[in-house]
């Protein structure tokens, strides 16, 4: 295994990249399909989170209570990496004897894995994040899923642990983060692990932050390291989002790349009003069947008869060509065929 | 990435709502007006699609609400979800006086601060990425109040999302409705 030493592992490629752009934003059936897509990305948030097992089984002994969180992230992420680290199994079996590791770790609905196929169920379970949540969440729930993986291979970890009450450091941002949005698409993580506890669902999970070699292990620091991983995990996010920031190294440029495609869309927004206002024939939404539309395409519904117009030539215009909509053609369609469509102004 | 099928749907009926209000309420609208009024709905649905669980939803439908022309709009919007009922007011004036307080008191402290050779680079970063979380507050609705560095992150990745959202069907309607003009006259 290789020795980290103090430093930060952040090495995150472009395929992590991608995973982390891929759990993030899993609103809905649409993006499964984009799950199955990318490439195998279980490296990608394990590696990030990597720590030899050394350190960790330090840890484990040295702080019983404040660093299990952190432990059981390491062991999950050092199982569900392929096979460098499968060995580090062999102390898994020391795990059980600390009861409180066990409690804190049934907190995390991470441990209620069953399934082996550590990098698809992560995604998934990601993946399967409410829609509505921002990133963030799902993005933690990306972390915590992997560390489920370990569970599942290593057994000794027992599934049905009871729950337990929030552990001291990450108890602030637990908290924070579940006003803020509880029960929003933990419910939906629930289904991928198999094992859940009900209540584990209901809680988010949240960034964990490990102590590295040499680093203070004391509470304000861990609470400050935690804050910022979780503020650069959220960076990240971003960066996949906005596009052409991958590429970019460093705070300052990517916020400005930020700033300009915010302030892009505002303008767009704009201007696209602007165009609407524009139209000079009156139209009228036909506003009955536009909310009767069930979860199929709204338009589809809306427009039943077809009307022979074509709509290639309307296709979504070249702003930018990587934010890929393939939006429900029959939408777009449907949006042409609009007899029954009319917006009055 | 793409904006979930579902939000633009809600989006969409939002906006629709939006809309027909306007249209039956006035129907001599001059071209600025209508702009106004289209952008108006149109942020309004995006923001009531958030059901008010996000700072920049809430702070957009706040400022919406303040003027009376608009208000009428925000409220028909609105009414279909049931979460901004509950929804604290925004937050008061004080908290920004508050936050400008501490900027200054920043501000000063740095000036006499000498930087090593080592963190020369860094408070420059950091006075640039200071500046920068500036303008991303006055960008994002209701920015200015957020302190928390995590939280604005999440709120501009939020609001990204939704923007990006509506920007994807106004396209759509604008075409569509350029279309039909065309194939009409």
């Amino acid at each position: 295994m290789d020795p980290i030493g103090g430093n930060e592992v952040r090495s995150m490629n472009g395929a992590k990249d991608v995973e982390f752009g891929v759990e993030a934003y899993q609103f809905g059936e649409e993006l499964h399909s984009l799950m199955s897509g990318p490439p195998v990305t279980g490296n990608s948030f394990t590696a990030l989170l990597d720590l030899p097992a050394n350190q960790a089984m330090e840890l484990l002994h040295s702080q019983a209570v404040d660093d299990s969180p952190s432990e059981l992230r390491l062991k999950g992420h050092c199982v569900s990496h392929q096979s460098p680290y499968n060995h580090t199994l062999n102390w898994a079996p020391a795990f059980p004897s600390n009861t409180a590791l066990i409690e804190r770790s049934s907190k995390y609905s991470i441990f209620a894995a069953a399934d082996a196929t550590v990098d698809r169920v992560g995604g998934g379970g990601g993946g399967q994040g409410s829609p509505d949540s921002s990133s963030m969440p799902s993005n933690s729930r990306a972390n915590v899923m992997k560390v489920k993986s370990e569970p599942a291979d290593s057994g000794s970890n027992p599934n049905s642990l009871p729950h337990a009450s929030g552990p001291t450091i990450n108890e602030k941002q637990m908290n924070r983060k579940e006003s803020g949005k509880k029960g929003k698409g933990s419910s939906k993580r629930g289904k991928t692990t198999a094992n859940d506890n009900s209540e584990e669902v209901e809680k988010l999970p949240y960034v964990h932050v490990r102590a590295r070699r040499g680093q203070a292990t004391d509470s304000h620091s861990l609470a400050e390291r935690a804050r910022r991983e979780k503020i650069n995990v959220r960076l990240k996010l971003l960066q996949e989002l906005v596009p052409g920031c991958n590429k970019i190294s460093g705070m300052a440029l990517v916020l400005d790349e930020i700033i300009n495609h915010v302030q892009f869309l505002q303008r767009q927004v704009e201007f696209l009003s602007m165009r609407l206002a524009a139209v000079n024939s009156p139209m009228e939404f036909n506003v009955d069947s536009l909310f009767s539309a069930g979860n199929g395409s709204v338009t589809d519904s809306i427009f039943p008869s077809v009307m022979p117009l074509t709509w290639p030539e309307v296709q979504m215009n070249s702003d930018r060509q990587q934010w890929q909509f393939d939006y429900d053609k029959s939408a777009n369609s449907a949006l042409f065929h609009s007899s029954q469509r009319k917006m009055e102004l | 990435m793409r904006p979930p099928i579902s939000l633009e749907k809600e989006f969409l009926k939002k906006w629709v709502m939006g809309l027909q209000k306007w249209s039956s309420t006035s129907k001599e609208m001059s071209f600025l007006e209508r702009k106004k009024a289209i952008k108006l709905s149109a942020d309004v649905a995006m923001a009531s699609a958030r059901n008010g669980s996000t700072l920049w939803s809430r702070a957009l439908i706040a400022g919406a609400s303040k003027d009376p022309d608009t208000n009428a709009i925000v409220k028909h919007v609105v009414t279909g979800s049931t979460a901004f009922a509950s929804l604290p007011p925004p937050i008061r004036l004080g908290r920004r006086r508050v936050c400008s307080n501490k900027a200054l008191r920043k501000a000063r402290i740095n000036h006499f601060r000498r930087p090593s050779r080592k963190s020369a680079a860094s408070s420059i970063v950091k006075r640039l990425v200071k500046k920068r979380t500036q303008v991303i507050k006055g960008l994002v609705p209701g920015g200015e109040r957020i302190d928390d560095e995590s939280c604005l992150i999440k709120e501009t990745l939020d609001y990204v999302i939704s923007l990006r959202a509506q920007v994807h069907v106004m396209q759509q309607i604008a075409n569509a409705a350029e279309l039909l003009n065309t194939n009409n006259n």
